[in-house]
């Protein structure tokens, strides 16, 4: 009969997760919550049904941070492929198959779970109670259908009896052992074993299979499943075909009383739609070297068993969830009995992409935000025609989140209810308000008598901001603060800040993004030209004050490679202690006196400048993160370009390019939890200016951003600048070491400043540093030691050097 | 504005910013009143005894309100009872306190009397070296005498001049101001400029520098004279940085037209050294100061020792200073060092290169702000063609060969396919 049906199928439960799942509500159909909650907030996302360690560890979770986590929805996502259930009854004859395809006339692929929920249910109510002794004598072999359907029998043992091996089949791994929900120790009725045996019986992977009890003393089952495993003839290849959104080949009915001419025919028949089942499907994205495997697989055999099957199919479907095809599934198995093994994959082929707004209390709603918006967000491989991915959809999550316009983002696949093995993405957005204020105050603090944490006046300070987001839902936005660090007297120092974003100025449907941007402002920020070298006297602060209006246009290339070009249009103030407009730069003299004739502060002299300039200002980043360490190439070049509008007419060209490697200095093996490598920064910043340079355009030297182990601009101010750096950093557990050497120097520029600041108060104009630190989180601790006077000091910062 | 005024000394003080700034640059050690004179001239020119140094503070602001162009003189009288004033021409009534003004000096050269005060065979070798000068066409020589502070400059210059022109005290240093005595001789003019000590708490005094600068605008050197003591053992970064001052100020130039001189020649050398030995260290380890604090190149200032070395002389300029038998002050090498000294100058004036004129450019420098500005448009074009188009480009290779993750390129093999 074998040799006679070569188009046999066996089929195999539909998804690598064990077949007893906990039961939980999100599992049964997972008509709650079919979701495949994305969280950019987590790296690795356990979703993998594959993976029967993780069952119920997919969290939900929100997007936005003050959301919170929100409860879990085990189980991960299953995907219930609705088809009716297993059909029961004989087939046609037993020699190939144990399960005859032909006669049952049901899906294709039938989904052998649809019990087991109930069962499992059952089992778990059922196991913590009183079971019933068998009351029988012992070690008798007692028949399924003897058994008392009254009673509970508690199973103490199952035990695998091949019986073409006439061998006990030991150890759980084996992959039957998967098969059979029952477990020992569990209590089971009559009827859960009937299902149970019912159940293996039609999964095809067994000829035959038994149920056999044999009694024990202490009044439980020792359980035996007896079995012949279904074989087919020997294969030399392999193909895979995508059969997602494939017409069911409608199966004839085979007569029983047909006779043998007809089921010639019958069976020819279906070679031949098969053959046209294969040719109309589209090929598997399953790579050559896997195939390959599964080849070397078959040959290895020789003969096509079942189990081998079940390894072929986990080996597969191993594979398409590791590369993120999460929905992708191993649905049958075809050809059997002929020199090729055509293994049929539904592997998630996405037919629809949905966006929804929901509002705040979850129900769908009409949006403000334009689709397209969140369209031009999407990875292609989220596009209908694609096969869904698991990484796409992080990915688009990422995206839609780095818009920063929803409070909380989902992103579903869901099966398509109309076209099998279909799947609809689902993208469930909740939008933020759009207009918002907020008022803050603070109060200051700062160290008092003997290191105390004293206030530091009792004047409040504070920040009023507003914005408006997302208008005409093209995600344009005006934002405004205005801080005062004393509110009851805001106008000693207000800075102010407004910002107008205008995105897609190409068109939303346009692939270049370029964003408008407008923003006035305000700044004072203490001058690091000002300062005294080492050991000099308290050089006099001189504060730059800048307001004006700034207008750019920034193109992203990647996300983090851009090009901005712009115009700013400034007003330059310095002011001394005393807030009074300060023209010169002050150096106290030995006498005590004060010299006044330091360097002067501005370009016009009056200690105001006013002036209009181009920004421009290209990044090359392609640095990525491997294991939490930063790897790859950083290049920036700035340029400000005086057009020659303003006091004196300034005109000038000041450029400075940096330029950063990341070097890894071992490969290692990426993934959550994996050792960072050791890396080697180099990085070099070389900045000039032509023309006009009013002193607080001048480069300055040292500082945690400059040269480390200085204070900022206790080395100098110049017109030209080069810092030469380079700093290793090797990984300790979940932090790193690193030790540095920087180098910075003038290159004899300074006098070329108007009153050449790093003379006049005493700096060398250059130096360089060595060290070593520790990354504590966020701080840097680092012992540095400048080579300037030879001593080292400890510091302590914030954030990263490069 | 040339002003004669006999026996005064008259600095014209340039770029004033506020009264408060005048007293500050002017040395305590005068005491100034403040005089209104009329443009150019100087009608009512009182000296007075007031001690207060309030009172200049006090009385350009009334002046200033009152009449409308007036021309200010700070009178001083040091101690010696050298009169030296100060003229400020403000165009208050522009109200531009910052005007810059010319500055202009004159300077009432007197008959060089001291000459008489040298032994004869002095006087008639310091004669014949004039003599020779004025055969050359030149009628007169500008000395610049600059060092670090107490190396004795103001007592080489009265040395030479054989008057009591500088007041030298053991243990004070004089004031801040630059003195320049002229003396004439058979229609030679010598002048000879004193500076103060260049440094001032461990630094090099900046604001010395720039009161000397100022008051060499508009004059000619002919020679400089580097002093500095031959009984100080070692040099260090402080004379590196003296050097290097006056050459930031002058310009390497300046080396070329300049003597060392070393004070106190008149020691006994530390144990195991001969005189000589002694000296030609100091002189050398002195020099190669020089050349590294002005930077100049071994090569160049081996240039500079073939064709013309830097000459040392030496100077001792105490009264216990040996004398020979003409009554010559004499060095332990047995050498009067005076007409050397004066022949030592001559010669280096002598040479080919020409006198450091001290100008506006010089003082303040080229203006950096204007150099290259030509070449802005070029540069500007050079940046947006070759980095900003070059950086682009290495972001168009990135995004190429941007390590994609495996679910991307499946799908786009997958998309290929179809």
């Amino acid at each position: 009969m074998a040799l006679l049906s070569p188009t046999r199928f066996l089929q195999i439960h539909t998804s690598a997760v064990p077949r007893r799942r906990k039961p939980s509500p999100s599992v049964a159909c997972s008509a709650e919550n079919p979701d495949l909650d994305l969280s950019p907030a987590r790296s690795s996302i356990p979703s993998l049904p594959a993976a029967p360690s993780d069952r119920k560890s997919n969290l939900a979770v929100f997007a936005s941070a003050t959301a919170g986590v929100c409860a879990a929805s085990g189980g991960g996502f299953l995907f219930h492929f609705s088809s009716p259930p297993p059909p029961s009854g004989g087939g046609i004859g037993g020699g190939g198959g144990g399960w005859g395809w032909g006669s049952d006339g049901g899906g294709f692929w039938n989904n052998v779970f649809s019990p087991l929920p109930a069962s499992a249910s059952e089992d778990d109510q059922v196991s913590g109670v009183e079971w019933d002794s068998h009351g029988l004598p012992a070690n008798i072999i007692v028949q399924l259908s003897k058994l008392s359907g009254l009673k509970r029998y508690k199973i103490s043992e199952i035990l695998f009896f091949d019986r073409r091996r006439s061998s006990t089949v030991v150890g759980t791994e084996d992959s039957f052992f998967e098969m059979v929900s029952l477990r020992p120790g569990g209590v089971y009725t009559k009827v859960q074993l009937q299902k149970e045996l019912e159940s293996l019986a039609t999964c095809g992977m067994f000829e035959r299979v038994d149920l056999d009890c044999k009694t024990k003393a202490d009044g439980t089952l020792a359980l035996t499943v007896s079995f012949v495993e279904s074989t087919w003839q020997g294969a030399e290849s392999f193909q895979c075909i995508n059969v997602g959104l494939m017409q069911q080949s409608k199966q004839v009915e085979m007569d029983l009383d047909m006779t043998d001419k007809e089921k010639l025919e019958y069976i020819r028949m279906q070679e031949r739609d098969y053959r046209r089942r294969i040719e109309r499907s589209r090929s598997c994205l399953l790579p050559e070297p896997v195939q390959n495997e599964v080849v070397s697989m078959l040959r290895d055999q020789g003969k096509v068993t079942a189990r081998l099957l079940q390894r072929i199919r986990d080996r597969v479907q191993r594979w398409y969830h590791d590369e993120g095809y999460a929905c992708a599934q191993v649905v049958n198995f075809g050809n059997l009995n002929t020199r090729q093994v055509v293994c049929e994959v539904v592997e998630g082929d996405i037919t629809q992409l949905s966006v929804q707004f929901l509002d705040k209390l979850g129900n769908v709603c009409e949006g403000n935000t334009q689709l397209a918006v969140i369209h031009r967000e999407l990875p292609n491989q989220l596009r209908p025609g694609h096969v869904f991915n698991i990484e796409a959809g992080k990915q688009a999550l990422r995206n839609i989140n780095s818009l920063s316009l929803f409070s909380n983002i989902e992103v579903n696949p869901r099966p398509d209810e109309k076209s099998e093995g279909g799947i609809i993405v689902e993208i469930k957005l909740k939008e933020l308000e759009q207009k918002s204020a907020e008022v803050s105050t603070e109060w200051s603090i700062a160290p008092g008598n003997f290191g105390r944490p004293t206030l530091t006046s009792i004047q409040p300070g504070g920040t009023v901001s507003f914005e408006h987001r997302n208008i005409n839902g093209l995600n344009r936005s005006i934002v405004g603060s205005v801080t005062s660090s004393n509110l009851i007297n805001p106008q000693d120092d207000l800075s102010f800040k407004i910002d107008y974003v205008h995105p897609y100025v190409d068109g939303v449907t346009n692939p270049r993004n370029r964003t408008f941007r407008a923003s006035c402002f305000n700044s004072r920020k203490l001058s690091p030209v000002f300062t005294g070298g080492p050991g000099a006297d308290e050089v006099p602060p001189v504060w730059i004050d800048r307001a004006g209006i700034k207008a750019n246009i920034t193109e992203n290339f990647t996300r983090q490679s851009k090009f901005t070009y712009g115009l700013v249009m400034e007003e330059i103030s310095t002011r001394d202690e005393t807030s009074s407009v300060c023209t010169h730069g002050v150096r106290a003299l030995p006498s005590g006196g004060l010299s006044m004739d330091g360097p002067p502060t501005t370009l016009s002299g009056t200690g105001t400048d006013r002036m209009v300039f181009a920004q421009a200002n290209i990044t090359r980043d392609n640095t990525r993160f491997i294991n939490g360490a930063v790897v790859g190439q950083r290049d920036v070049f700035q340029l400000d370009q005086g057009l020659g509008i303003g006091s004196n007419y300034p005109f000038f060209n000041r450029h400075q390019l940096s330029s950063t490697r990341f070097i890894q200095l071992r490969s290692v093996e990426e993934g959550a939890g994996k050792l960072p490598p050791p890396i080697l920064v180099m990085h070099g910043h070389y900045g000039g200016c032509v023309g006009d340079l009013p002193s607080y355009d001048a480069f300055t030297l040292g500082g945690p951003y400059s040269v480390r182990g200085y204070n900022m601009g206790e080395l100098g101010a110049c017109r030209n600048i080069l810092e030469l750096a380079a700093e290793l950093r090797v990984p300790i557990r979940n932090t790193y070491i690193y030790s540095f050497i920087e180098h910075g120097t003038d290159l004899g520029s300074s006098k070329d400043v108007k009153g050449n600041p790093t003379e006049f108060f005493r700096r060398v104009g250059h130096g360089s540093s060595y060290g070593a630190g520790v990354k504590l989180g966020m701080v840097r601790a680092e012992y540095a030691v400048d080579n300037n006077s030879g001593t080292g000091a400890i510091f302590f910062r914030f954030g990263e050097r490069f | 504005m040339n002003c004669v005024l006999d026996g005064l000394l008259v600095y014209i003080w340039a770029e004033l910013r506020n009264w408060a700034s005048i007293v500050a640059k002017l040395n305590s050690a005068y005491y100034f009143i403040l005089v209104p004179i009329r443009h150019g001239t100087l009608s009512t020119l009182f000296p007075t005894t007031r001690r207060s140094p309030s009172s200049p503070e006090q009385n350009p602001r009334r002046l200033r309100s009152t009449s409308p162009t007036i021309s200010l003189a700070f009178l001083g009288f040091d101690s010696l009872g050298f009169y030296r004033a100060t003229f400020i021409r403000s165009s208050i009534a522009s109200g531009n306190r910052n005007l810059i003004q010319n500055v202009m000096a004159a300077q009432v050269p007197r008959e060089w009397t001291g000459i008489q005060q040298f032994p004869v065979a002095t006087q008639n070798k310091l004669h014949e070296i004039l003599g020779k000068l004025k055969l050359e066409n030149a009628s007169t020589l500008t000395i610049l005498l600059m060092g670090k502070g107490g190396v004795g400059k103001s007592s080489t210059l009265n040395s030479i001049l054989g008057e009591r022109v500088a007041t030298v005290s053991a243990f004070q240093s004089e004031g801040l101001r630059p003195m320049m005595c002229s003396r004439t001789r058979a229609g030679f003019t010598l002048n000879i400029i004193d500076t103060p000590g260049l440094v001032e708490g461990g630094y090099v005094n900046e604001q010395a520098i720039e009161i000397i600068k100022r008051f060499l605008l508009n004059k000619t050197i002919d020679v400089l004279l580097y002093v500095d003591r031959l009984d100080a053992y070692r040099v260090d970064n402080l004379d590196k940085q003296v050097i290097k001052a006056i050459t930031d100020t002058f310009g390497k130039r300046i080396w070329q037209r300049s003597i060392v001189v070393l004070t106190h020649a008149q020691l006994s050398p530390p144990d195991g050294l001969s005189y000589d030995e002694f000296f030609t260290r100091r002189s050398e380890t002195l020099l190669k100061c020089i050349r590294m604090g002005a930077r100049i190149k071994m090569q160049e200032f081996e240039g500079f020792i073939l064709d013309s070395p830097i000459p040392v002389a030496l100077v001792e300029n105490s009264g216990r200073c040996n004398t020979n038998s003409d009554g010559e002050k004499i060095l332990p090498s047995g050498i009067a060092w005076i007409p050397n000294l004066v022949e030592v100058v001559t010669t280096v004036s002598a040479k080919g290169s020409k006198p450091i004129t001290v100008d506006q450019k010089l003082i303040e420098g080229p203006n950096p702000n204007e150099r290259g500005k030509f070449f802005i448009p070029l540069i500007l074009a050079f940046q947006y063609f070759f980095i900003i188009k070059g950086i682009q480009r290495t972001i168009k290779r990135d995004i190429e060969t941007e390590k994609r993750p495996a679910w991307e390129t499946w799908a786009s093999q997958k998309a290929d396919r179809f």
